[in-house]
């Protein structure tokens, strides 16, 4: 057996001098040296089962973490040192145990992170809650309040007319055509950022509207497929909606599309959803900074559901978007 | 007697309902029994419940090992399982390294609780250290010196069940988090 020698300086500065170098090591010449380290250390705890061996290690694992090591790149570490464990045929019942009571130290620092990342995506999707919410009380307060105040001014313009000569009457005829145009542009907001078709029928109902809404208004072609199954929770219903609007957005927007293909897919365990557009696409590595904002938007409402999200693009052949969200969790 | 403005940030776990003056005289008390730094002292005493408590100063790795063992030991004979053992063990690494950190050196303390239905482990970190001006942020996710990944002192909040930091600035922290028993 032939283990690095290692030392270990005392103190705050040995401390510190100590993650310095596992850094150093680790961005050099991981995972290589990683795995020696952890190789090392591992033999230190099975031959003294220290506590000083089981800090080394968590601090092993915890510099890893740092430097961007993933959780099953460390179990591949541990699996290598297993195999050596039993090559050297040192791996009784007992070592095994020493060793994988090691490795849960080393879990330590990855369980933080995990627990980390949950409390994340909770409050990512509480915020989505909130700013929904907010979205809808502006919505709702633009069509009951704005459209009231319109119609009245609709009432007062067309009693104002009433007691003009025919002559005079056609201007005012032209403030109302106006007010007409401002009603409908404030209802179509008010229906796109808040639509009650969701609600009451269901996400492919909403998509088939938007799509409508949005073929008539940017003159693309737009079509959904997908099967109109049972009803899926609120949540993954209004993130679905408005990941593809603002796909949509995006294709339209900056793509210059000509037609957007979208489906919906409901399985029992997921939801998937993809936006196909024709666009002129861009570099996936380098997404252009004004769609950069609306990409992340849609990544963040999907990673607090948990789901997952798909980018196929470049440059001249379209772009496509899919997302996968699974049920019930 | 020193005298601290406490800021909390609690996760109150309804349960818990031992009393804070207690806690706060004993952080005092602490304070007072160890402000020394040299290696290896550990100070156990007897608590109200019968039960011991240790102090360990923390100004080196060898106070740090010596502070994880005891936490441990403790986790292990209240019945704690393996898995729970180790989260006392790293939020030990966690609140001691904060202290290596800030303060150079500082003290941990670690005493085993019960309430009516559950025992647990508390263990407080404290140093007199230049303290922290925003304790809510500390203990918030991205107030990270490794840049957002869930360690340090917002790693710790998530791996004990409760969670509580007072500091003044010029006077130190203390950090005090328990986990309880699994029932």
């Amino acid at each position: 057996m032939n283990a690095p020698t290692l030392e270990w300086a005392v103190g705050p500065d040995g401390f510190h001098g100590e993650c310095a170098t596992v850094s150093a090591v680790a961005m050099k010449d991981a995972p290589d040296m990683l795995a020696e380290r952890y190789w090392a250390i591992l033999q230190e705890y099975l031959a003294y089962s220290s506590e000083a061996s089981l800090s080394r290690g968590y601090e092993l694992a915890r510099q890893a973490l740092v430097d961007d090591c993933g959780v099953l790149e460390f179990a591949e570490i541990h699996h290598g040192a297993l195999r050596r464990l039993s090559a050297e045929a040192c791996s009784d019942g007992r070592t095994l145990g020493a060793a994988s009571d090691f490795f849960a130290e080393c879990l330590s620092p990855f369980e933080m992170s995990h627990r980390g990342a949950q409390e994340g995506a909770r409050a990512l999707r509480h915020l989505n809650e909130v700013l929904e919410g907010e979205l809808r009380r502006i919505a709702q307060t633009l069509h009951d309040e704005a459209g009231q105040l319109l119609a009245s001014v609709h009432i007062a313009v067309a009693d104002a007319a009433s007691d003009l000569p025919p002559k005079e009457r056609g201007r005012f005829e032209k403030v109302a055509g106006m007010l007409t145009e401002v009603e409908t542009g404030l209802r179509n907001l008010s229906h796109e950022w808040h639509p009650t078709i969701l609600d009451d029928l269901g996400l492919l109902p909403a998509l088939e509207f938007l799509a409508q809404k949005v073929a008539k208004r940017a003159g693309v072609d737009v079509s959904v497929r997908g099967d109109s199954g049972a009803r899926l929770p609120a949540a993954v219903e209004t993130a679905l909606y408005r990941i593809v609007q603002e796909a949509l957005n995006n294709a339209i927007r900056h793509a210059a599309a000509r037609s957007v293909r979208i489906e919906l897919q409901c399985t029992p365990y997921t939801v998937k959803c993809s936006v196909c557009d024709d666009g002129r696409g861009f570099d996936a590595n380098r997404p252009p900074h004004t769609q950069g904002l609306g990409l992340i938007g849609i990544r963040e409402r999907v990673s607090a559901l948990g789901g997952s999200l798909r980018l196929v693009t470049e440059p001249l052949n379209g772009t496509t978007i899919q997302t996968e969200i699974p049920l019930g969790g | 007697m020193r005298r601290y403005h406490y800021i909390r940030i609690r996760r109150i776990d309804t349960e818990a309902r031992y009393s804070r003056d207690e806690q706060t005289k004993r952080d005092r008390t602490c304070f007072s029994c160890c402000e020394m730094r040299s290696s290896g002292a550990i100070m156990k005493s007897v608590g109200s419940n019968n039960e011991q408590e240790v102090c360990v100063p923390v100004a080196s790795d060898n106070d740090l090992m010596t502070a994880r063992r005891e936490g441990r030991e403790m986790a292990r004979q209240l019945g704690f399982s393996a898995c729970e053992g180790t989260l006392v063990a790293t939020a030990i690494s966690e609140l001691t390294r904060n202290i290596f950190t800030y303060a150079r050196h500082g003290k941990i303390h670690i005493r085993p609780i019960s309430n009516s239905t559950r025992r647990g482990i508390t263990v407080v970190a404290s140093d007199l250290g230049p303290g922290i001006a925003d304790t809510r942020l500390a203990a918030q996710a991205g107030y990270s010196t490794c840049g957002g990944r869930g360690l340090g002192l917002p790693g710790v909040r998530r791996i004990m069940d409760e969670f509580d930091i007072s500091s003044r600035p010029g006077r130190g922290t203390t950090v005090t988090a328990t986990k309880w028993k699994r029932p």
